[in-house]
């Protein structure tokens, strides 16, 4: 009976103090979502942090939605801001604020069989909007370019179109796919295949890098690959108390060593 | 006198009766149960039309949004646009063909002349490309504009509509003042498309400029190479089209209002399916449909003979022990997850196609050898497999149900096994077997998981010009757009409305398909003996 009393308070007073811990909530980002905010919250706990996170990640798109409604302290975002969601959110009264976390690099990735190892910026926009083709039309065997994407709602599908595309649309012979790893299955699959990836996913067997005019994506050169790009946390006006030190820890020393080992780029590295 | 008479002295059956009757807060306990069953059968129907009213609830408003987004393509002259870009586009096809000439040649001069050819392409497209690029770069800072100010508005709008329904003075003064703040300008449409309007004509000369040194620089081509050929060919309808386009510009009006019909003539007819883009978003349901449509019918074409046959096989032929075994192995098929027929799509049967249409003898098929692992014929495969146990099942139970009379007429006139079954009971029991292949369609038109995962999703209608080597392409389909873009779209916006206009489509096609599959079971009703 005793015992049992004393297990109820145990229980009953763990319920409290879990209680008594904040939520963060964060959302947004696939990219980000997947593997690299989870392992920065799970070490942040560890080192002490007094807080529970609620991760979901399905999109950068909806890092600004729940913002806005106030489901969520962070966002994260594989892509900047567009303007009409920093409109949606002034107008449900929330400042929007920019925390820049790390960098990734989005890897072009063909068949491993595939001659090719350098591509030009202006061939890779070519080949992604349906002008080139073939291969034969770039110097390699002959055979009909299989594009894979990622799908619409990416923010990664986003951010190629204009940092590789110059904003134009992908060719209608695109196979847009659910994820980095269905495309790294199909390239290698595939001897005509052409897709792009997560850095992290560049070392996967049956694919090749390319090298972009020249440059191969290199974690100690970031800023000499054109598909560098910078990703994001947004907080609802200036961080305090928890979510500051979250984000602090996230840029801080220990974090810089979780981000490279996720597969990306610490903004130290960048200076 | 007589009445109140009877009604102190009720006749004896009555009394015995009521005497029986009990009640249960004043019903009859006959009653309530009945009333329990009526209201489990009425729960699906319910549930049913509630079903419908939400799909429609939300997609109802798609027609009126797709419209203003389109009346605002137009004004902003996205349109316009689009108008020169989509023949000048052709460009791109044809220099692609160029440069996969110039690969295939090996005679040096012949290269030479080709690469010549496919720079006086580029440059000469250049001029027109510049002009229209700055185009599009006002039309698209106009669009912006349209987009943010609406935003606002409707912002704004709930903002002043927050501040009605507050009573403390303090909040609706700040609610207010935000609204106040997000207060903006309209877009002068009017104002912005003149431009547009005035550098058309010089837009039409540069493309005039364009056509006239293409059928020069096509005189000088070399004779002899197919490709350069089928260049050579496609120059004169290119031109014949930027002419007309040039036309159409001029024609173009900016204040011509979008009508409903073209609305819905747009979403039914269009052939692109664009969303999240930079430019403009379509919502064509042309693609999907075609992608939905050719592997139902794959699906179908595979399932019918292995069912119906399996079918016949299992009534008429099959020994007991048999039957025992034939059925609950079909029917377990339905058993299996289709996430995981999915993946066995990816994994087995995608690279099984692909290693057998690489093998030296079978290069006669058309389509053969096939570079995507994940097309239509793959998920279509898949789908018959899943449709079979539901094919199986109803032109069993259509076999079982031919009058037992009919077989044994058949036997007195001394008909073998063989005759009895395809001259008697297949066509007697041919209305069972057709309304079991239409519900067979209707699961297969359903299905999402297998479709998502294996079907290759391009958003494009397939190449049907590569004759039945089509069914090796990949596309995308109803199911699977829903699917795939729903989780990610913000509620309420155009984006949103179109999959459930898309839900609504497929949720008619199925209810046609099922009616029909009814309508053909009492059209065909053997009479029963």
């Amino acid at each position: 009976m005793k015992s049992t009393l004393i297990a109820l308070c145990i229980t009953l007073t763990a319920a409290f103090s879990a209680q008594a811990q904040t939520t963060l909530r964060i959302r947004g980002s696939d990219t980000l979502g997947a593997k690299l905010v989870p392992s920065l919250a799970e070490a942040f706990k560890k080192q002490g942090g007094k807080v529970s996170f609620d991760i979901a990640a399905e999109g950068s798109s909806t890092a600004f939605t729940n913002l806005a409604a106030g489901t969520a302290e962070i966002g994260m975002s594989s892509r900047k801001i567009k303007a009409d969601e920093r409109t949606l959110c002034r107008s449900k009264g929330i400042a929007i604020n920019e925390i820049e976390i790390a960098w990734d690099m989005i890897t072009v990735v063909v068949n491993k069989n595939n001659p090719i190892t350098d591509l030009k910026k202006k061939h890779v926009m070519q080949i992604f909007a349906g002008d080139i083709k073939d291969w034969s039309e770039l110097g390699g065997s002959p055979g009909p370019i299989s594009v894979y994407t990622r799908n619409t709602s990416s923010g990664t599908y986003k951010d190629f179109m204009t940092m590789a595309m110059k904003g134009r649309e992908y060719g209608s012979n695109s196979q847009k796919m659910a994820g980095n790893e269905q495309i790294v299955s199909e390239v290698s699959s595939n001897a005509n295949g052409i897709g792009y990836v997560g850095y992290a996913y560049a070392g996967a067997s049956g694919i090749k890098v390319v090298s972009i005019d020249g440059a191969f994506p290199n974690p100690a050169a970031v800023k000499s690959y054109v598909l560098a790009r910078p990703t994001f946390l947004y907080t609802s006006g200036e961080p305090s108390g928890t979510i500051k030190e979250f984000i602090d820890f996230c840029r801080g020393a220990a974090g810089d060593a979780i981000i490279s080992k996720t597969g990306f780029v610490p903004l130290s590295q960048m200076k | 006198m007589a009445p109140s008479e009877s009604s102190s002295r009720p006749p004896l059956r009555s009394l015995i009766v009521r005497t029986r009757k009990r009640t249960v807060l004043g019903f009859d306990p006959q009653q309530i149960i009945k009333h329990f069953f009526g209201a489990n059968a009425s729960t699906a129907v319910i549930v049913l039309v509630l079903i419908m009213i939400f799909l429609v609830r939300e997609g109802i408003d798609f027609l009126p949004t797709y419209r203003r987004e389109l009346e605002t393509y137009r004004k902003a002259g996205l349109e316009l646009c689009d108008i020169a870009d989509n023949p000048l586009k052709q460009q791109q096809d044809l220099t692609s063909v160029l440069r996969r000439a110039w690969a295939a040649t090996t005679d040096p001069a012949a290269k030479e002349v080709l690469s010549d050819a496919e720079d006086t392409f580029d440059t000469a497209i250049e001029p027109a490309a510049e002009v229209l690029d700055e185009l599009k770069e006002l039309a698209k800072e106009t669009k912006e504009l349209a987009v943010e100010f609406h935003t606002l508005e409707e912002g704004r709008q709930q903002l002043l509509n927050a501040a009605a329904k507050t009573t403390d003075a303090a909040a609706r003064a700040d609610l207010l003042k935000e609204a106040e703040a997000s207060k903006l300008e309209p877009v002068d449409f009017a104002e912005r498309i003149t431009p547009l309007l005035e550098r058309r004509g010089e837009l039409a000369t540069k493309m005039h400029e364009y056509t006239v040194t293409l059928e020069e620089a096509v005189k000088a081509f070399p004779q002899n190479n197919v490709l350069v050929d089928q260049v050579r060919a496609a120059v004169p309808a290119h031109i014949a089209e930027i002419k007309a386009a040039a036309g159409r510009m001029q024609a173009w009006q900016w204040d011509k209002p979008v009508s409903i019909f073209s609305v819905i003539g747009a979403f039914f007819f269009g052939t692109e399916w664009i969303t999240n883009s930079s430019w403009q978003d379509f919502y064509g349901f042309v693609p999907l449909l075609a992608g939905s449509v050719v592997i139902a019918l794959i699906a179908v074409l595979i399932a019918t003979p292995i069912s119906v046959i399996a079918a016949i096989y299992t009534n008429q032929f099959a020994t007991d022990r048999e039957k025992e075994l034939i059925k609950p192995v079909i029917e377990f098929i339905q058993a299996i997850p289709s996430v995981v027929l999915g993946f066995i799509g990816i994994s087995l049967v995608g690279n099984l196609i692909k290693e057998v249409s690489e093998w030296g003898f079978l290069q006669w098929v058309p389509g053969f050898p096939i570079q995507e692992r994940l097309n239509m014929f793959n998920a279509g495969c898949l789908l018959a497999f899943m449709a079979v146990p539901t094919m199986f099942s109803l032109s069993e139970d259509a076999l079982n149900n031919v009058p037992r009379a009919y077989i044994d007429a058949s036997d007195a006139l001394g008909a073998t096994k063989l005759q009895t079954v395809f001259r008697v009971i297949v066509p007697a029991g041919i209305s069972g077997i057709l309304s079991a292949i239409l519900l067979g369609l209707g699961r297969v038109i359903g299905e999402t998981m297998v479709v998502l995962l294996v079907a290759g999703n391009r958003i494009a209608i397939p190449d049907f010009s590569a004759g039945p080597g089509v069914i090796f392409q990949p596309a995308h389909t109803l199911t699977g757009i829903i699917a795939q873009e729903l989780g990610e779209v913000s509620r309420g916006s155009s984006h949103w409305q179109a999959l459930f206009m898309v839900g609504i489509v497929l949720f008619a096609i199925s209810l046609l398909v099922n009616w029909c599959a009814r309508a053909v079971a009492r059209r065909f009703e053997p009479h029963k003996a």
